[in-house]
Order: C-alpha cells, then structure tokens, then sequence
C-alpha cells in the first residue's frame, strides 16, 4: 500500500484486510473506513528482545499499529514528509523521524558507532543521533519527516557526498558514513567556520537532506 | 536564479495569494478583519473599530457576534490589502449561498456580504452567505469529503455538512485497563481514542498537522438552560464546555510509552 502525498506535510496511505502499518503516535489527522489504531507498547516489530533492544538503543519511539479497512491520513508537528520506496535495500533512520511505514518492512536496530571507531562515537554526538539507528529493510514504503524540504542527493562510488550532520536526514544503499572534521588553529581561537564537523557519505546510494540545520 | 518579485500596486494580486503565506485584498469598499493581521497596504483605507458611530449599522447586517466585536476592525476605502497571520498558510474561500463553519482562530478576514455568527460549537464560528473569506491554516489545508473522521486538533472547519459528533474508540476507552491507559498513559494510549465524525454531504477542512493555531475567544453565549457552552459560571456541569480528552496522546507522549 504506497503512501498517496496529499501535500508537503500530508500523506495518506490506504490499509485493507490483513495489512498493517505503524506510525507514529498521535499522527493520524483523519481516517475513512474502520481502522483501529492500537498502541504498541513494543513500539514496532519483533519481540519482547526487540524492544528492549530499541529500549537501550534509545530508538524506542512510540509507535501504533493501523490495522483495519479504510485509509489513513498522517501528519506530525507541521514537518515536511518524504515518501521514500524501498525495493530490497535498507534505509537508515532516525526512529523519531519515521511518520509512518509500511508493515512489510524489517524494522531493526543498528549499531553505528561501529563504523569508524572512536570517530563514530563522535559521530553519533555531534549528529545529536546517538549511537544507534533505525534500520528499514524490504519491500514497501515510509514517510520520513524533515523540517523543511527534503533534497535527494545521489552517491556513488565516483562522488561521496560531504552532508552537513544537522541536515542529514537518512540515507540508503550500500553507503559507508564518516565523520570528517576540519577543525583547526581557528576554530581553537573562536573563530571557526561552524561547518567543522562534516558527515562523509561514500559508496552507492542515496541520502536524504533537509533543508534546515533543525532537528525535529 | 532570479531575485524577489517586486510587486507595485498595480502588479499586486487582487483578492488572491501574494505567496502562500500572504494574501492581497483588492479592497473596494469594506472588509471584516482580525484585529492585527494587516501587514501593508497602498490606497486610502482606514480601519475602525467595530461598534462605534455609524459602523454600529454593520454589527446588525453582517457581524452578529456582539461578544468578540472588540477582536475585529473594518477596513474602509480604496486600495490593496496585505493579510498575513504569523506565516501560517493562507487562502481565501468563496461560499455561493453557502455556509462554513470554521475554528475561530483561523478566520482572518471576510467580506461584509458574509454573515458571521457564532456556531453552538464552542470556539467556532460559522460564515453564512455569498462572498469570500480568508483564513490561515498550520499547513496547507486538505479538502475530505464524508464520511470520515478526523483528529480534533487537525480539524479547521466544515461546509454544508451537519454539525460533527464525537467518535470515541470504545474497544480502548472501555473498562478498568480502559480507564488505566486514559488516566496514566500506561499501557499505551494511541493518541487517537477520540475523532470527529462526520457523516452526510458536504467537506471537510483539514490542516496539516494536528498543531493547533492559537485559539481565539468567540465570546461567551447567554447562560442559558439548552445553550451548548452557556452556563460557564460553575453550577450545572451538564451544561458545561465539554472536556475534550484529545490530549491523551500528549499525556502518553510525555509518558514516552
């Protein structure tokens, strides 16, 4: 069931019998048909190990089960929504920013720090992500919050992609992310550029950004 | 990449949006607005308070609401308008002998062959009549048709329909875990045990996210027996404004469950 964009902050995504979604809490706007929207204490999929496992992660962002026959309308805070369709790979994401996604799509939780050592774990700090992400993977839809726009910017082996942390959004593909830093005698003295600290993506794929240096 | 358009009085749009966020009134005469929603005008207008000398014939043709009188002003004369509200979206309505009833925070501006009465819904106002009217939204707004049911807080306003109810999710709501969860969060509260319903002919207002617009005060209705919202001064709570429980999913959001 693809999400239909209604405008910039609302899409809408039909359920029939023996499909589900999930959403985010407290984000449907309006809804025709029967649908139930069950709060989901283990705030997505898996079992209990799960989410203890988003738990201490700190992905655990409440979600609910739609389930029902009808279609449902979702928006959350006045922030810009992207679609993003996934046919086999994984998205990465920030739990909080997920709106809704489809229930055929592997929910998960991935270790990020792992990449890059001691520079991951910087990584996660100055990101404001933490250690950890929420990964999407399989066959389907999600609706991904942004403030502001949200800008598709393609990589590839040729062209890594250097991302502003604070407008990275999530990315997707075969990509491999490191922070890069340029922090020299100037940003010591106070006087730095503010863009010390920038997210190298690399390999193929594509990553998403917003148009705003705000996070949600 | 080219530069702002610079509008001058004649490239300004008449009686449509100037960008999303900015509406020009091609102003010929009188118009109804909200106290404090003019941003820039070219012409001769002059803005008067409602209700003194010889304005005081409006209130009895196109603004009933003596109570919130004192929130509105007319603008009076020759010229273009500029409305905008706090960079919320904007847009401007046309009713054909028709009637809308609409959040009364979210109404900016009318034209006086409008009437405005207040709705028995507390905090709505409803527009009857031919004519057009601006209002803002928290996003763009999205036009639904019933039956459906909507999120009290994405709700802007309804046309032709009839009056909403609520709709409330009993198989959540009912019993003593039922209880537990809208007291306490625990347990999960999905944040949506409680819609709008509407069913019958005509649309619905949706805005795009269930932020609020800061609500205004339509006045308080005569207090009395049979007047929904009347009554406020204590005593007979069956005539009390209801409690809305919309804010469950904030309760439980706070809650982190």
């Amino acid at each position: 069931m693809p999400f239909t964009v209604l405008n910039s902050r609302m899409v809408e995504a039909g359920v029939g019998p023996g499909e589900r979604l999930f959403s985010q809490r407290g984000a449907m706007l309006a809804y025709r048909g029967e649908v139930s929207f069950t709060p989901n204490i283990q705030g997505g999929q898996g079992g209990i190990g799960s989410m203890i496992g988003r738990r201490i992660a700190n992905e655990a962002t409440p979600l609910m089960t739609v389930e029902g026959n009808g279609s449902v309308m979702f928006g959350h805070g006045g922030h810009h929504v992207q679609v993003i369709d996934l046919a086999g790979e994984t998205l990465y994401v920030e739990a909080d920013r997920l709106l809704a996604f489809d229930g055929t799509l592997q929910q998960g939780t991935m270790f990020m720090g792992s990449q890059g050592g001691v520079m991951g774990m910087v990584r996660g700090q100055v990101t404001g992500q933490g250690l950890f992400t929420t990964t999407l993977k399989g066959h389907g839809s999600a609706a991904v919050m942004a403030h502001g726009g949200v800008i598709e910017l393609p990589i590839t082996p040729q062209h890594a992609v250097h991302v502003d942390p604070q407008a990275y959004v999530a990315h997707r593909g075969e990509v491999r992310n490191k922070l890069s830093t340029a922090l020299g005698w100037r940003e010591m003295v106070g006087r730095g550029s503010g863009e010390a600290f920038q997210l190298e993506l690399s390999g193929q794929g594509t990553v998403y950004v917003q148009a705003s240096e705000e996070k949600l | 990449m080219t530069g702002p358009v610079i509008h001058d009085v004649h490239t300004l749009p008449g009686n449509d949006n100037v960008n999303p966020y900015a509406f020009s009134v091609d102003l010929q005469g009188q118009w109804f607005l909200q106290k404090g929603k003019m941003i820039a005008y070219y012409g001769r207008i002059e803005f008067h308070g409602i209700g003194h000398g010889r304005l005081d014939r409006l209130i009895s043709t196109s603004f009933h609401s003596p109570l919130h009188a004192a929130d509105w002003v007319v603008a009076e004369g020759q010229g273009k308008m500029l409305l905008a509200d706090r960079a919320f979206d904007v847009n401007s309505y046309d009713l054909d002998e028709g009637n809308l009833t609409i959040r009364s925070g979210n109404l900016l501006a009318f034209q006086p062959s409008l009437s405005l009465k207040q709705s028995i819904i507390p905090g709505f106002l409803t527009l009857i009549g031919t004519g057009t009217f601006v209002a803002a939204s928290n996003g763009p707004v999205v036009f639904a048709e019933p039956p459906i049911r909507v999120d009290p807080q994405a709700l802007v306003g309804w046309a032709d329909c009839p009056s909403p109810c609520h709709h409330y999710d009993h198989r959540y709501l009912r019993g003593f875990l039922g209880e537990l969860r809208a007291r306490t969060g625990i347990g999960g509260a999905s944040g949506e045990e409680h819609q709008f319903e509407f069913v019958g002919a005509g649309t619905v207002l949706l805005q795009s996210t269930e932020q609020l617009m800061p609500e205004l005060a339509t006045g308080e209705v005569p207090a009395e027996p049979g007047v929904p919202g009347g009554g406020n001064h204590g005593g007979q709570s069956g005539s009390h404004v209801p409690q809305l429980p919309g804010n469950l999913g904030g309760l439980s959001r706070r809650f982190g469950l």
